[in-house]
């Protein structure tokens, strides 16, 4: 085993070494694929401007209901429509020919509890004819149904589901819109953001009556917060442009 | 290909169309008076009509199938009737949505506002 240590040591000192007699060349060849291969994500301007072109045609089509369109720097592009507009658009999407956006490859919801319409619903949409995709965006808050979109893609039935069982939208004419992950009984929405962590109640097996039985949650110990801020900056181009501060202020307080 | 009869056109639940041409010139007339209902001025019916007009003439002129799929660029003949069903149907749910007037409502302030 020693020897074989020994060997495995050697190879990787003469890998190494050849490594350094290559270097220089390496060196020079990275610098140059540098200049010409950055390792930012390139701009793809054709794409871009198709979907934006693309954007707003579907936005002249239907003034009623579009309220935003946008192409991310990733060239996706998104749609903003009003609530009452989910059934026309999914299904102008779906059956114009221009379009042809057929199957449906995701549904799912995000939770803002700081807006006054708390929840963002997004479709995500595949074309195949055209090899493109478009996210279709609208939003709700808790107690306004959303129309379903089961008439239009079958593949929304399940998804639907998932929504309201994780955080509680309900969809107006849906066929069967029950619980479709949590346990039997279970209570609130755990993809909310106000719901706790831990959850309200945990389960264990009772030996005496011979089941499994619920009970509120009692933690070992308290709940710790971790600091996990990075000292570094992470999205630098979701900063805000603060107004500069005016030293003024002291001045009054002075007098 | 061209002396014997396509058998399949490959695709699960798309069967061969024996009359393409008389098929797609049904559909086309009926989207074409479907969309009569549509005001002048809304961009769906502007779009549409010079759509289906384009394939339209195209049919009219060209009775070989496979020159006609070759020039329509859009699949075989089978899916092109396929999404002038479709573009049928859509045309009739329009009338009823009316989607060509003004905004219902604008977004609340910073609704579409990321980050929050």
């Amino acid at each position: 085993m020693a020897a074989s240590l020994v060997r495995f040591v050697r190879g990787g000192f003469s890998r190494t070494l050849n490594l350094v007699n290559r270097s220089p060349c390496l060196v020079q060849a990275r610098s140059e694929a540098t200049e010409s291969k950055p390792t930012v994500r390139p701009k793809d301007p054709v794409t871009h401007s198709q979907l934006a072109v693309f954007g707003e045609y579907v936005a002249e089509m239907l003034p009623k209901y579009v309220q935003q369109v946008q192409v991310t720097c990733y060239n996706e592009l998104e749609v903003m429509i009003h609530p009452d507009g989910v059934v026309p658009v999914l299904t102008f999407l779906r059956d114009h020919t221009n379009a042809q956006f057929r199957n449906m490859i995701d549904l799912t919801a995000v939770d803002i509890p700081t807006r006054p319409n708390r929840f963002e619903i997004v479709y995500n949409l595949l074309s195949l004819r055209y090899n493109s995709r478009i996210r279709l965006k609208t939003y709700t808050d808790e107690l306004t149904p959303v129309d379903s979109a089961v008439s239009i893609h079958n593949a929304a039935n399940w998804y639907e589901r998932e929504v309201w069982d994780m955080y509680g939208v309900f969809f107006a004419n849906h066929p069967d819109l029950r619980r479709i992950l949590t346990d039997y009984g279970f209570e609130g929405h755990p993809f909310r953001k106000d719901f706790p962590l831990s959850g309200y109640v945990e389960v264990r097996y009772d030996d005496e009556v011979k089941r499994v039985v619920a009970e509120p949650v009692e933690l070992a110990q308290e709940f710790r917060k971790f600091d996990l801020n990075s000292p570094w900056e992470v999205f630098p181009a979701h900063r805000e442009a603060k107004a500069p501060e005016l030293p003024a202020g002291d001045k009054t307080a002075d007098k | 290909m061209a002396g014997f009869l396509k058998r399949t056109t490959g695709l699960v639940g798309l069967a061969v169309s024996n009359n393409p041409h008389e098929r797609l010139r049904i559909l086309y007339s009926k989207i074409l008076a479907s969309l009569q209902v549509i005001p002048q001025d809304a961009s769906y019916r502007k779009y549409t009509e010079q759509l289906v007009n384009e394939r339209f003439d195209l049919i009219k002129t060209e009775p070989d199938v496979e020159k006609l799929e070759k020039k329509m660029n859009c699949g075989q003949i089978e899916e092109v009737i396929h999404q002038a069903e479709c573009e049928l149907s859509l045309a009739r749910k329009m009338a009823d949505w009316k989607p060509w007037e003004p905004l219902i409502e604008e977004p609340p302030v910073n609704q579409w506002k990321w980050p929050v």
